[in-house]
């Protein structure tokens, strides 16, 4: 369908007696989609906390979140409309007399790294794929042991001196706790666990391997030899599935919060 | 801003062959009615249920629909940066759609480009954009950093532009607006920096400001007790983001409100912090709130409620009512009584573990423990929720509510745990999900039928026919008709990805067409001749 569309739009185009360029496939944003303004230099970033924390800590917080006298400036119109201190100069030089804030009679430089830090500081609550994930490990080992073990059934599949040996060397916290809820394959992973289809033809023709695909009109594999396969979907062919995952879903539904806080503080230990 | 030239040269120097594309502009009344031979506002007709009372294509015929058309969007110079989300508009045999700073006009029955508009953007979150509205000649549309663009229809050309939000603050927009008589309704976004939600409506000739809606109250007004003090509730969020629906009789403009901010710490906001993830009323001549019914109080999770407020006209226990249908991102399925916002059902209509119930006006009780925790709580639905921004649609003829749902878990984290948090305070990590169509009894919440699939992903827009058609995508790139009383499969095409806008329909000539986006294609189909 992808080439008979590009074959479509350029009989399209001949016929118009145009010569546009080739059709242009939408581009993934670039870099972070959610961070559209300039990020300051991390040298400035650095100057500015010193001298903000030496002159604006005190009354508007360490991190610009405000204090008991001074505004929060990450949130704040003012900070937001700067470029490079021209609206922040004026304040910091000639204070706000009417609001106790007095002036800071700072150079230029300082006041452009003031504006550097704050808009990091504006930038870092913006962008909260980058925020920093606390203390995960919270759980009980030997009872996420026991689950392990017992009420979880993860021992049917899994082995702590086995496939699991060493699983907290490979992968932090964070990450453990969110793929043994449900390792599906993600980019980056040597083995990716994927399920085996065995897709059987009305005359007893059998092919098996990794499934590709499957709808409700197509299930498509690729064999051991790397070799793709695809069929229609027909009440004759015979399609049996093998999710390794499929305990992995079921569980889902059963943990409570502390079932899987255990097992997670089972599962660091696996070093 | 700029018009694209090749296909808009061609069309200004064939204007006068294709005068009649042209020269029609949209009458108003049209918006009153059932789309027939025009699509004419985002959801087709003010009702919001996504149902064409056109049947030329239908359950006998449907197996020899047949590709009439596809348009592959071409931004020029520009870069496309979000799949086809837009609804398009249908009106004098054009249609007009959009994507961000992007607009097109194409030729409903060929899919040939008429005009490319693009605006010159100042940075904003491109995640999308819905689309259109129309009044007269003149369409308009918003833009990521916030404008609201009045264009020509005819040609495309910009007629003028207003700025309705600060992109300094974080806002972006992405609803397509709606007319209500001299009203141009227009939403905002943007959770990034807790900024204030609210709803304006808007000049169709001058775009300036003709009342404004605060989804927070200020100091002081009604609602102002659900917030712990004013700066809270100034930085509380609730954005507008999704087009509303609108019932002439009643004169009310309905509208979901989103989450409220900052997303996942609520212990700066104690309390149900009005009006945010609610369903509410407002009469749209002056923007005042006749009722609202909150769907998520002290939301959490993420979960605007701004999912589409279908209106049913139907019956409860043997009487007519005027209803109100939304399956809410946070997998209940709510019906109320339009007049008044009276609950008259809420239901699940996926399994959920975050309520505990409902209260006495059938809000749900969130369960505290499955608020975001430092070390992680697993939630279902997931931060994108069991259904979200694509269309629903109700089928007056079976009595159901259609909803691509999603059964899915995130696990939920708060990473700022400050008295007074900022930004989003916390994050999600998405374990899994399973998407699935159901068919939903409006009367009961009972689901009447499913169909599984077996892969996750977002929801996916539906559009149902008097035809007895339901259309819409699956999860690996087929376009589906279904038969809407079943759930059986009548039909089906491969296309280039996933459906990712609401599937249209018009009919011209005696063709009824079905239009619907896949990524960066519009593919028109009808039946083979």
């Amino acid at each position: 369908m992808k080439k008979l569309a590009a074959l479509f739009l350029f009989t399209a185009a001949s016929l118009a007696a145009q010569a546009p360029a080739p059709p242009s496939a939408p581009a993934r944003p670039r870099g972070n989609m959610l961070i559209s303004r300039a990020v300051p230099d991390p040298a400035a970033v650095e100057r500015g906390q010193k001298t903000f924390s030496a002159n604006c800590g005190f009354c508007h917080g360490s991190a610009a979140q405000g204090g008991d006298t001074g505004p929060d400036l990450v949130r704040s119109q003012l900070a937001l409309d700067d470029e490079r201190g021209d609206k922040i100069g004026p304040v910091i030089l000639q204070g706000r007399a009417n609001k106790g804030m007095p002036a800071f009679h700072l150079p230029a430089e300082q006041i452009q790294d003031i504006a550097a830090f704050l808009r990091s500081r504006q930038q870092a609550a913006i962008d909260r794929n980058a925020y920093a994930i606390l203390n995960v490990v919270t759980g009980d080992r030997q009872k996420g042991r026991d689950y392990f073990n017992g009420a979880g059934r993860c021992n049917t599949c899994h082995s702590p001196t086995g496939d699991l040996a060493g699983i907290a060397k490979k992968y932090d916290a964070v990450t453990l706790q969110s793929r043994f809820l449900y390792p599906r394959p993600r980019p980056g992973d040597s083995q990716p666990v994927r399920s085996q289809v065995s897709v059987t033809l009305a005359s007893g023709q059998t092919f098996s391997g990794t499934l590709d695909n499957l709808d409700d009109f197509n299930v498509a594999l690729r064999d051991d030899a790397g070799q793709y396969h695809s069929f229609s979907r027909d009440p004759r062919l015979k399609i049996d599935v093998r999710d390794p995952l499929a305990a992995h879903a079921e569980l889902l539904g059963k943990y409570t919060d502390s079932d899987m806080h255990n097992i997670l503080a089972y599962l660091v230990t696996l070093k | 801003m700029r018009l694209a030239r090749g296909p808009a040269l061609l069309a200004f120097a064939l204007g006068p062959l294709f005068s009649p594309l042209f020269s029609q502009g949209l009458d108003p009344a049209q918006l009153l009615k059932s789309p027939t031979d025009t699509w004419p506002t985002y959801n087709g007709d003010y009702s919001g249920r996504r149902f064409s009372p056109l049947s030329r294509i239908n359950s006998s015929n449907v197996t020899s629909m047949t590709l009439a058309w596809e348009y592959r969007l071409d931004a020029g110079t520009g870069t496309l940066t979000s799949p086809i989300k837009s609804t398009p508009l249908e009106v004098a045999g054009v249609l007009y759609f959009t994507l961000p700073d992007h607009a097109w006009a194409v030729d409903a029955r060929t899919g040939r480009q008429l005009w490319h508009y693009q605006w010159e953007t100042h940075g904003g979150i491109h995640i999308g954009n819905r689309g259109f509205g129309m009044y007269g000649s003149w369409l308009y549309f918003e833009t990521p950093d916030n404008f609201l663009v009045s264009l020509n229809a005819r040609d495309g050309s910009e007629r003028w532009h207003v700025q309705i939000a600060d992109v300094n603050q974080e806002y972006f927009s992405t609803p397509a607006p709606i007319v209500i008589r001299n009203h141009i309704i227009v939403g905002v976004g943007g959770d990034s920096l807790d900024v204030p939600g609210y709803l304006e409506s808007r000049d169709p000739e001058t775009g300036q400001l003709q009342w404004r809606w605060n989804t927070t109250p200020r100091k002081g007004e009604p609602g102002a007790e659900t917030w712990p003090n004013p700066e809270a509730m100034e930085h509380g969020g609730g954005m507008t983001w999704v087009p509303g629906t609108y019932d002439p009789e009643l004169n009310l403009y309905y509208l979901g409100t989103g989450n409220p901010n900052p997303v996942m710490a609520g212990q700066g906001r104690k309390g149900a912090n009005l009006w945010t993830c609610s369903i509410v009323a407002l009469n749209p001549d002056t923007g005042k709130l006749a009722w609202y019914f909150q769907a998520s109080p002290h939301d959490t999770h993420d979960w605007d409620d701004a999912e589409t407020p279908v209106l049913i006209d139907g019956e409860i226990d043997g009487q007519p009512r005027k209803l109100l249908a939304q399956s809410s991102r946070n997998g209940y399925f709510f019906v109320l009584d339009r007049t008044n916002g009276k609950n008259i059902l809420s239901k699940p209509f996926i399994d959920i573990n975050w309520s505990k119930g409902v209260d006495a006006k059938g809000q749900p009780i969130g369960n505290p423990d499955k608020e975001p925790k430092p070390d992680g709580t697993l939630v279902v639905p997931a931060l994108g929720g069991a259904a979200n921004w694509p269309s629903p649609s109700f089928d007056p003829e079976t009595g159901l509510f259609y909803v691509n749902a999603v059964s899915s878990y995130s696990l939920y984290y708060l990473t700022d745990t400050a008295d007074k948090p900022e930004g989003y305070g916390g994050r999600d990590s998405g374990v899994y999900s399973r998407l699935a169509l159901k068919a939903i009894d409006y009367r009961t919440g009972q689901i009447r039928w499913t169909h599984e699939y077996n892969r996750g992903g977002g929801s996916i827009g539906i559009l149902t026919t008097a035809g007895k058609l339901l259309f819409t995508g699956d999860p690996s790139g087929n376009f589906i008709v279904y038969d809407p009383a079943s759930g059986k499969i009548l039909w089906h095409a491969h296309l280039i990805s996933t459906v990712s806008n609401g599937p249209m329909t018009y009919e011209l000539d005696g063709r009824q067409y079905v239009v619907v986006g896949a990524g960066d294609t519009l593919y028109g189909f009808t039946l083979l001749q």
